[in-house]
Parts: structure tokens; C-alpha cells; sequence
């Protein structure tokens, strides 16, 4: 056990700690500011020399009450704050939300919705995965890749801005559909993407997959098997990187994904390296389904077509990226009061939604993403709980640190790819 | 759905003392608080059911007063909740998931909100560990047999449960000290939670 003695450094006296310290167990704190921490996740190690004995995630430092501020707002306006959990994948966040509400309301959103919402999430998910690869590379040194990976996750960031009017936080995807339709130049935009990206994947892995450095830091560190993986939650790419090959998009499709034709990657090391060479072919996985979803792009409607909860969104846009369609305009103030009222009440009352809970999940770069969602029959949640798997991930931590270098606890974490907003939620 | 049908069966049969429904294309099953985690070790370890993944735990707050007018038991044909009245309910719901038959369903458990206690379920699955404490943060559920039942997403010295419905949104006492001296955890007198 670590001593007794508790000892506050300040400045260069590190020699009152070594004097003090009776026994070989040092306890030391990593985070919550710390660079390789992914945000504000404090880590208490337990060391005997280098040798991590054990580790203690300690979290809630960016908890900011999302869940309770919904049971304050409307159906719709939930999706403006879970969009803001897990900031690297919104699109997952707003989804999942919705087609929970959709759900209770026994409503299904329009095929051409549904197929928009794909082709947004699994750029959302590359997004997402550069991000990681970006982070977690300069974190064990390679400082280029963060140049790299952000620089492409940026072209992701402008056609979300191009298609929804933001680069994060989208509020796009609401119950019953999507918040306006896609620009004329969309499927061009997303294909020229899909070839961007392509051949920058391959330059990561020129880069890194003989790199000995990468190898080094990688293979077989925090290695997890599949069955600690289901005691501990641990679901996605950490969950395939040991060998189960487990994923929501084909196991319980939502949001027609049983029509697209793609790969579910596993690899059966179970160490940060296949995480790596899992992350890798999933992005390229997901650019065969924009593939497949931009061919094959159906016409009609994105919003359901019952006027007490479809959103208006059949807004054109502006030379500012977005606004109102004229002739919606000239509809509801000119020529129907009861239009008029009807738009009025759905803004700032919303749709009542039928009483009951529901869970639905979706495959989230990170892992199982649940919402569980309870509705009194009134126009606000009566209680919506998160199912982040960064939350649940986290805590396997400590299984794939103990008895490692303190050094791998930097490449253990940056493996698991938390992202603090969804932690803490 | 007929497997969920299947499995509310077997669920009856091994455990007469619960209540199962199927609404909005998900089984849920009643289990009082008393059987619980043999009815959550029945879920992992029963072939025909075994369900690896505790894929959530969360709770909800039903107060004392009239809840079932709102909650519409009569439209959406949604049971009502099984306390009276006169007391408020904590619903702890699990949701365990099988990768090997691929189902889930949903196991909730209501326990009084003034004095409410569970046993933990860290021993059938080590996920629980921090759902289970983020349960007893937002709305005071004692999870007995819990090895670190201690707040998670709250600061440690928090006063109340913020997710219980008679937690106001806003308007709260914030209890931060900055001069203050904060002990080390095993030194703060955290409550202990001892069956």
C-alpha cells in the first residue's frame, strides 16, 4: 500500500519525497491538465518504479448536467444538447436520440432521411477516427500525424458545415427526419471526399504500419481479451480489436443499414496495434457505405409528413448558408393563420410524445451508444439516461494498465480514444 | 415479436414473481427488489438466455403523487409503476444484451425513494462498478456489496441527488470552496455504504 505520509511538492524539492517515502509505492496524479489525457480525464497511478501497480480514473470534471437540462426542454430541442455529449460524434448523438423518440411516437423518418443520416455518420465516424489517430499519434511522438489527421478531418468539418450550417453540434438530424435536405452539389461533394480520403488512409499506413517506433509503443501493450471486454461493457473497435466480431449496424440494423453491403473488421491480438489496423479498415468501410448510400441516394421528402411534429424544413437556402424559403414564408404569414399557429406551437411547445421507455442504441465510433428514454405523454423527456461507451470503456483502464510501463498508460488511453464531453456527459 | 414472446415465457416460468410486457418492440420485466440479482444472475448464466453484456443501468424518479394520469397506462397500454401512491418509486432499469442470441431486454427493479437500497450486481458483471455509482450520485440508491460506492460524476463533498425530481434544475447552493483544504479520498468520511 502506498505510505502514509502525504507530501506536497512545490518547486524543486524533490529530495523531501524520495527522504520520505518509506516504501516503493508512489502515488502520483496524472491529469486533469495533462496533455495526453484527452481533455480533463485525471488518472491516480499507483507506482512501483516505472511499473504501473494500478489505476484509478477519476472523472466528472466536465459534467455539465446535460441529461437533467433536457427533462427542461422540448423533444426537439434535446437534440441541440445530446449533439454536445460526445463532441467528435454528434451525428451518432442526434441519431440515436431520435430514432428513440421516432420510436415512441411510432413514426419512421423518410428513406431519404434515413440514407442522409448514414452518409453523415460515417463521415462522422472517419472524422471521429482521424481525430483519434491524430491525438493519439502525437501523443507517443509521432507529432506529424495530428497535422495530418486533423488537416483531413477539417474537409470532413466543411462539407458538415456546407450540408447543416455548423462545423460540430448540428442539431441536423431531429425526430422525424433531418432539419432541411441536402445542397444539389452533395453527392459530387461526398464522392470527391471519399477519393480524398482514400488515398490519405494509405499514407498513414505508409507511414506507420512498419514504422518500428509505432510498432514498438503498440504491439502488445494493453492487451484485452473478449471475455474481459463483455465483463467490463467494452463494446466497438476495442471490442473487434480482440476478435469478437460484434456490431450493431449488422446486428440489430437501424436507418436501412441492412441494405449496404460492408465489412465488419476484426483482428484477434487484442492489443493497441489492432486497434489501429481495426480504426484503419473501418474508415474504409465506412467510405464503401457512402459509396453505396450516394449511388443509390433516394428522392422525396427528408421530414415526415404529420404537420404536428414534422420541423418545417423545407427551407432553401440563402447566400449565408441558410434561411427560410420564401414560399413557406409567404404561406404562414400571408395566406393560413392556422399555419401560422401550427409553426408557432410546434417551435415553442413541440409535439407531445406517447408515454413509455425505450432503449435504442447505435454503433457510435466508440462503441454501443444508448439512449434510454422515458416519456410521460408531455411535450419534454421525463428522463433520458446516455449509454456512452467512452463512460463504460474508461473503467477497463485499469485491467490493461496494471503491470504495464507508465509510458503505456499514455498508449492505453489514447487506445481507448475517451472523449471527456461523452464521459462526463 | 415471438422470441421476445419466447422469452417472457421462459422469464415466467423460472421466476413466477415477476411481471413481464412487450411495449414498443422491447420486453421488460418487474422483478422485485428482493429477487433481482437472481433474476439478473438467471439473465447471464441461463443457455438459452445469456446475456454477456450489461449494456446499461440507469434510473428514474417517479415522486410521490399521481404519476399514472400522466404517464397514459390506459392509451399506450404502458403499465403503470408498481408502488402506491402515497410513496415515491426509484425505477432501476438494466438492460442486458446477448451477443450469442442477439437480444436484449430490459429488467426493472422499483425501490422506495426514501430509503432506497439494491444489491449491487459488480459481481456478475464488472461494468456495473461505474453505472452503479452513477445511479447512487444522481438519486441516492445504495448499492449494498458495491466495492467503491462513491460519487463519480458529482464533486465528492456534493450535497443531494440532482436527478431525483424534486431537485430543482437552477438555483442551487454551489458548495465550492476555493481556501478550503480537501483531504485525500480515505480521509474524507464519505459515507459507507455496510449491509
Amino acid at each position: 500500500m502506498a505510505s502514509d505520509t502525504e507530501l506536497f511538492v512545490e518547486g524543486a524539492d524533490w529530495e523531501t519525497v524520495s527522504d520520505a517515502v518509506t516504501d516503493d509505492i508512489l502515488t502520483v496524479n496524472m491529469g486533469p491538465q495533462h496533455p495526453s489525457t484527452h481533455g480533463v480525464l485525471r488518472l491516480v497511478l499507483q507506482l512501483d518504479g516505472e511499473v504501473v501497480q494500478r489505476v484509478d480514473p477519476v472523472i466528472g470534471y466536465l459534467h455539465t448536467g446535460i441529461e437533467k437540462n433536457a427533462e427542461y426542454r422540448t423533444w426537439v430541442q434535446g437534440t441541440t444538447f445530446f449533439t454536445r455529449m460526445d463532441y467528435l460524434s454528434p451525428f451518432f448523438n442526434e441519431c440515436a436520440y431520435s430514432l428513440g423518440v421516432e420510436r415512441l411516437l411510432d413514426i419512421e423518418a423518410p428513406e431519404r432521411a434515413q440514407a442522409i443520416r448514414v452518409i453523415l455518420m460515417e463521415f462522422n465516424r472517419i472524422a471521429s477516427h482521424l481525430v483519434w489517430i491524430a491525438t493519439g499519434g502525437m501523443e507517443l511522438g509521432a507529432v506529424s500525424l495530428m497535422t495530418y489527421g486533423f488537416r483531413e478531418r477539417e474537409h470532413i468539418l466543411d462539407l458538415f458545415e456546407s450540408q447543416t450550417g455548423l462545423r460540430m453540434n448540428h442539431a441536423y438530424i431531429r425526430p422525424g427526419g433531418v432539419a432541411m435536405d441536402v445542397t444539389d452539389d452533395f453527392a459530387e461533394r461526398c464522392l470527391a471526399l471519399c477519393d480524398l480520403l482514400g488515398d490519405k488512409l494509405g499514407e498513414y499506413e505508409d507511414l506507420l504500419l512498419e514504422n518500428p517506433i509505432w510498432n514498438g509503443r503498440l504491439r502488445g501493450v494493453g492487451m484485452i481479451t473478449v471475455s474481459d471486454c463483455l465483463r467490463y461493457g467494452i463494446t466497438g473497435p476495442l471490442l473487434r480489436s480482440s476478435g469478437m466480431e460484434w456490431d450493431l449496424r449488422k446486428a440489430q440494423p437501424y436507418c436501412g443499414y441492412e441494405q449496404y453491403d460492408f465489412d465488419v473488421p476484426t483482428d484477434d491480438a487484442g492489443d493497441c496495434f489492432s486497434r489501429f489496423l481495426v480504426r484503419m479498415e473501418e474508415m474504409r468501410q465506412s467510405m464503401r457505405i457512402i459509396r453505396q448510400a450516394v449511388d443509390r441516394l433516394p428522392g422525396g421528402p427528408t421530414m415526415v409528413a404529420d404537420k404536428r411534429i414534422a420541423w418545417p424544413s423545407q427551407q432553401s437556402l440563402g447566400p449565408d448558408g441558410i434561411g427560410n424559403d420564401p414560399a413557406y414564408i409567404q404561406h404562414i404569414m400571408g395566406e393560413s393563420m392556422e399555419s401560422l399557429i401550427n409553426h408557432f406551437k410546434l417551435v415553442t411547445q413541440g409535439f407531445t410524445v406517447p408515454a413509455g421507455q425505450v432503449y435504442e442504441a447505435v454503433e457510435s465510433p466508440r462503441g454501443e451508444l444508448g439512449y434510454a428514454i422515458t416519456s410521460i405523454g408531455t411535450n419534454r423527456p421525463y428522463r433520458v439516461h446516455v449509454r456512452e461507451p467512452s463512460f463504460v470503456n474508461l473503467q477497463a483502464t485499469n485491467h490493461m494498465c496494471a503491470g504495464g510501463l507508465i509510458a503505456d498508460v499514455v498508449a492505453v488511453v489514447a487506445s481507448i480514444d475517451p472523449v471527456m464531453g461523452g464521459v462526463d456527459r | 415479436m415471438t422470441a421476445l414472446e419466447d422469452l417472457r415465457g421462459r422469464v415466467l416460468a423460472a421466476f413466477p414473481g415477476c411481471e413481464a410486457h412487450v411495449a414498443y418492440g422491447e420486453l421488460t420485466i418487474h422483478a422485485p427488489a428482493d429477487i433481482v440479482h437472481d433474476v439478473l444472475a438467471w439473465a447471464r448464466d441461463d443457455d438459452a438466455v445469456r446475456c454477456e453484456l450489461l449494456a446499461d443501468l440507469s434510473g428514474v424518479h417517479w415522486p410521490a403523487g399521481d404519476n399514472e394520469i400522466e404517464r397514459q397506462p390506459a392509451t399506450t397500454g404502458w403499465p403503470a409503476h408498481r408502488m402506491e401512491r402515497d410513496r415515491g418509486a426509484i425505477e432501476v432499469s438494466y438492460v442486458v444484451r446477448s451477443l450469442a442470441h442477439n437480444h436484449a431486454f430490459r429488467i426493472t427493479v422499483a425501490v422506495d425513494d426514501t430509503q432506497p437500497r439494491l444489491p449491487t450486481a459488480t459481481d456478475l458483471w464488472a461494468t456495473a462498478n461505474a453505472h452503479e455509482r452513477e445511479v447512487f450520485d444522481f438519486f441516492g440508491v445504495e448499492f449494498t456489496g458495491h466495492p467503491n460506492l462513491t460519487r463519480i460524476l458529482m464533486p465528492d463533498d456534493w450535497v443531494g441527488h440532482p436527478h431525483r425530481k424534486d431537485y430543482p434544475l437552477g438555483g442551487v447552493d454551489i458548495p465550492y470552496d476555493n481556501d478550503k483544504f480537501i483531504p485525500s479520498p480515505d480521509r474524507r468520511g464519505l459515507r459507507q455504504v455496510i449491509e
